[in-house]
């Protein structure tokens, strides 16, 4: 085979991943502003489970160039125009995925709630259904991260811990 | 070239049941064990899977007189991650609940073994027209698999059958099928999912193994049917003779 083969063959599979870099790049335009207000939604709704119908978020605060491992953005909450709380989102992954979390809390930096915004994680129903809800319904303890899904326990854990000393920092 | 009389519906069928890519070739078998809890998201991942496969085939099939020998499987892996980006993009713009609940399978479409197979083996070697016949055989095929799987999985796993938390834009219902308390929870885990697959597995391999063994019959009856018509016939050829 000579060098025009090789040439031809580079040109080939560039030729595919350009075309497809176009396609991938037009369909982020078309959904990116969609899929920024269903996040936002979701934050939205959290905070509402966490800290009642009438919540709302009145500040939000960027925290990635903080250099904390997980904690990214601090919003602070307010019902009927009063201060409820912070709700902190924090965002950690390992080799089962990503996952994404909302850690509410109370006036008393008292721990109010979490609320799941993505989990991608491989075992994601077994960490909601064995760790994630019973740790909200508060009948499990945040070490006590044995559920089946133990890795994706100990990175929520990990979060909700760094979430905590945060929050302690941002209270100061 | 002369196609044979009923070559497409052939082709869409064997996706169905003869070789149902679930059933009969058990591939893609991770999703379909993760994603069939309710028959909603089993329906969602069919859907899903069906138009990976769907597009990455066509354009593999259109492609396949440029595509050289060396660079088969990356440019295949490069198409169907392109699509299969662009699919998690969509469903994450319009329906957020469907991504949420598949997570990371809709990105483990990737390397579902079945888009890759279909281009390696079908769309590679045939026409755009016959290979979008193919992957919309294998993607309903695999999407029947799955549903019959959900179906057993969430009526008794859960008890009930419900419809519309994933699919917002159809109004939620639920129908209580056993009643509450009687549900057995284990159809809802993976273990579940495992004797479901095994189960229907077993079904169909009595099914072939019984279809086999009339036919093996009938071609016994058949066999001494002929001899004994041909030694009827040299009986009475002899009789004749003397």
């Amino acid at each position: 085979m000579g060098k025009k083969h090789y040439v031809i063959v580079s040109i080939t599979l560039g030729a595919i991943a350009a075309i497809s870099a176009v396609l991938i790049g037009v369909t982020n335009l078309v959904t990116k502003d969609r899929i920024i207000q269903n996040e936002k939604n979701r934050i939205a709704a959290g905070i509402k489970e966490i800290f009642g119908n009438n919540s709302l978020i009145s500040d939000e605060e960027d925290l990635k160039d903080n250099g904390y491992a997980y904690v990214n953005y601090s919003y602070t909450v307010k019902a009927n125009d009063e201060f409820f709380g912070y709700a902190l989102r924090t965002t950690g992954s390992n080799m089962y995925g990503k996952i994404s979390l909302l850690v509410g809390f109370g006036m008393t930096y008292s721990f109010s709630g979490i609320y799941v915004i993505i989990n991608e994680q491989t075992y994601a129903s077994t960490l909601e259904d064995n760790y994630l809800i019973p740790l909200n319904e508060g009948s499990k303890e945040l070490d006590d991260v044995e559920c089946g899904a133990t890795y994706g326990a100990k990175l929520v854990r990990d979060m909700i811990n760094e979430a905590s000393e945060v929050i302690l920092e941002i209270w100061k | 070239m002369k196609r044979e009389k009923g070559f497409t519906k052939r082709n869409f069928l064997k996706g169905i049941l003869a070789e149902n890519p679930l059933f009969v070739s058990i591939l893609g078998t991770c999703p379909a064990l993760a994603t069939t809890k309710t028959v909603e998201a089993a329906i969602g991942m069919g859907i899903l899977f069906t138009i990976v496969l769907v597009c990455s085939s066509i354009l593999v099939s259109l492609l396949r007189k440029i595509i050289s020998e060396e660079i088969r499987t990356p440019a295949y892996i490069v198409i169907i991650a392109t699509f299969v980006t662009i699919v998690k993009m969509f469903t994450n713009a319009f329906l957020p609940e469907l991504y949420l609940t598949l997570g990371v399978f809709i990105s483990l479409i990737v390397v579902n073994c079945i888009v890759l197979g279909r281009a390696e083996a079908y769309a590679s070697k045939n026409t755009v027209f016959d290979s979008l016949i193919d992957a919309l055989g294998m993607g309903l095929g695999y999407t029947l698999a799955i549903i019959t799987m959900a179906v057993f999985r969430e009526i008794l796993g859960t008890g009930a059958f419900s419809f519309g938390k994933i699919f917002t834009f159809i109004p939620y219902f639920k129908l209580q099928i056993i009643p509450k308390g009687y549900e057995i929870s284990l159809f809802q885990n993976p273990a579940g999912a495992f004797i479901v697959f095994a189960l229907i597995l077993a079904v169909i391999a009595f099914i072939k193994n019984r279809k086999a063994e009339l036919k093996s019959n009938l071609e016994k009856q058949e066999k001494i049917r002929k001899q004994q018509e041909a030694k009827m016939a040299a009986e009475s050829s002899g009789g004749e003779s003397k």
